[in-house]
């Protein structure tokens, strides 16, 4: 894994827009979830979850991190 | 934004400086991962004398190695069932695929993990929405949902969007022209040789599909999707409008699609892939307008790193500028024109004719052979083996047909064989390089 964009920046230094700021925000907040001790349903939803939102951050270039599902 | 006629409007308006910034930036990440994570990789770098901290723009690309098919195929040789090539382990993948292999009976065998399945749908969304597909269209799928990707990743994208999915599985023709028109479908995803005989079917059942519901035709699988002739035709015999797209294994997803300002050419989804074209000899970027074999680099598969593959798929580029869509992400004029190899696409399957012959080659009583390629009824793609039956077999022949047509069918992802006897010594013989292969389809890809 390699490190995430600078604080407040995409991958190609632009300002993060206030949507993307919220969905990033969101993606720190589910990544971290995968760490914690879930119960099967639960981290089977976080793991899917995780998967689909990387598209989102990957798309809109908000993070060079590799989803870690 | 919603409104938006492109799926991810801040990439797909990207000037180019920026988009080979971010391709720069994606690339970088991709080699380290492979390089840490799949020994495989590893080993290519290594050789090619590239470590991963020596990538870190677009400009680095070309000191890295080419991959292929064959390579690939080499490796799942000699560690099976899925070689060393894998950057997760394959307790991470959910779902197994394969396709015909290019030499005998092995197949090219893939995994993807959660979030391959994911971005696998996300670059068919890109094809969809970007050809004017939305959440309240019926997308009806002429797929058989079986080993072979195809349109696998076009499903979970439609459901994704929000469309309402018409699967058709293992339906006959008959079913799913009667589906497609009782539940009003607005979109069909086929080959295109596939297309053409839903729509015969529906003149012989007297539903006039040209007058129907269906507004788009997602075409995949083959280069008729391009080509003006073969796609006029789709489109007046479903009185609808057909976008081509392009992918393969290797990829587990498209790279391309037709944009709806249908401009004669596929967009390539550069935020998600470096496509380049090179002279197949000597490996050297050619310009635009220049016809070479594609090359393709994959950021999106984490299970499997994809580095400068060789397709063997003969394309042409043409600049962002040639379509009118708004779009900075260059083309492919006509989509894929042929092939670099003697691979044959025969509705929408690979076939290498080494990998028949390796087949037919364990069937003692055939003495010759011929793969006869042709166009049935106008429209469809057929492939039969004419055989010279050996002095002595005569009387077990139907018994040998039948069993190769099996065999044939079943290394090559169920595409149907037939299996003809040719009269003593009628084949063409040959000493070196044997070019077994008479193609007389009205439409072979190559123009």
């Amino acid at each position: 894994m390699t490190a995430p964009s600078a604080e407040g920046k995409d991958l190609l230094g632009n300002d993060l827009t206030a949507e993307e700021t919220r969905l990033l925000a969101v993606w720190e907040s589910l990544t971290a979830l995968l760490g914690d001790d879930l119960p099967p349903s639960a981290r089977a939803a976080v793991q899917e979850a995780v998967a689909a939102l990387w598209q989102a951050v990957n798309d809109l270039a908000l993070t060079d991190e590799c989803p870690p599902v | 934004m919603r409104d938006s006629p492109y799926w991810n409007p801040k990439t797909e308006t990207l000037p180019r400086e920026d988009l080979r910034a971010l391709q720069g930036i994606r690339l970088a990440r991709l080699v380290d991962r492979a390089w840490h994570r799949s020994p495989y990789c590893r080993h290519l770098l290594d050789e090619a004398g590239v470590a991963p901290e020596d990538v870190r723009s677009f400009d680095d690309l070309r000191r890295l190695p080419f991959t292929a098919r064959d390579e690939w195929m080499d490796c799942q040789a000699e560690k099976p069932p899925y070689g060393d090539l894998l950057a997760q382990s394959p307790e991470d993948a959910i779902r197994y695929h394969a396709t015909s292999g290019s030499a005998g009976r092995t197949p090219l065998r893939v995994l993807d993990g959660r979030a391959d399945w994911k971005w696998i749908a996300e670059c068919w969304c890109y094809g969809f929405h970007g050809f004017g597909i939305r959440a309240r269209d019926r997308v009806f799928f002429a797929f058989s949902y079986g080993t072979f990707i195809g349109f696998w990743g076009a499903h979970y994208a439609t459901e994704k969007m929000g469309c309402l999915v018409l699967p058709s599985g293992n339906m006959s023709t008959s079913q799913r022209v009667h589906l497609i028109d009782d539940l009003e479908a607005t979109v069909v995803c086929a080959t295109p040789t596939y297309a053409l005989r839903l729509a015969q079917e529906g003149v012989s059942l007297g539903i006039d599909l040209a007058a129907g519901s269906v507004k788009r035709l997602i075409l995949s699988g083959e280069p008729a999707g391009s080509i003006p002739t073969r796609k006029r035709l789709i489109e007046k015999q479903w009185g609808a409008k057909a976008a081509d797209t392009a992918g393969m294994t290797e990829t587990g997803t498209i790279t391309m699609f037709e944009c709806e300002h249908q401009p004669g050419g596929t967009h390539i989804i550069e935020d998600h892939f470096i496509e380049e074209v090179i002279d197949p000899v000597t490996g050297e970027t050619v310009d635009y307008g220049e016809r070479g074999e594609r090359v393709v680099t994959s950021f999106g598969r984490g299970m499997i790193p994809l580095i400068r593959c060789r397709t063997g798929d003969l394309v042409v580029k043409a600049p962002a500028s040639t379509c009118s869509c708004g779009r900075t992400w260059d083309l492919y004029d006509g989509g894929i024109r042929g092939r670099v190899d003697d691979m044959l696409l025969v509705r929408g399957t690979n076939v290498y004719p080494r990998a028949v012959e390796a087949i037919v080659r364990e069937y003692p009583g055939v003495d010759e052979f011929q793969i006869h390629l042709y166009t049935a009824d106008g429209i469809r793609d057929e492939i039969e083996i004419l055989c010279e039956v050996r002095p002595g077999y005569e009387d077990q022949w139907e018994n040998i047909a039948r069993r190769l047509r099996d065999d044939l069918s079943a290394h090559n992802e169920g595409l149907g064989f037939d299996v003809q006897s040719a009269d003593p010594r009628s084949l063409p013989r040959f000493e070196t390089n044997a070019k077994r292969v008479k193609d007389d389809r009205v439409v072979k890809g190559d123009r």
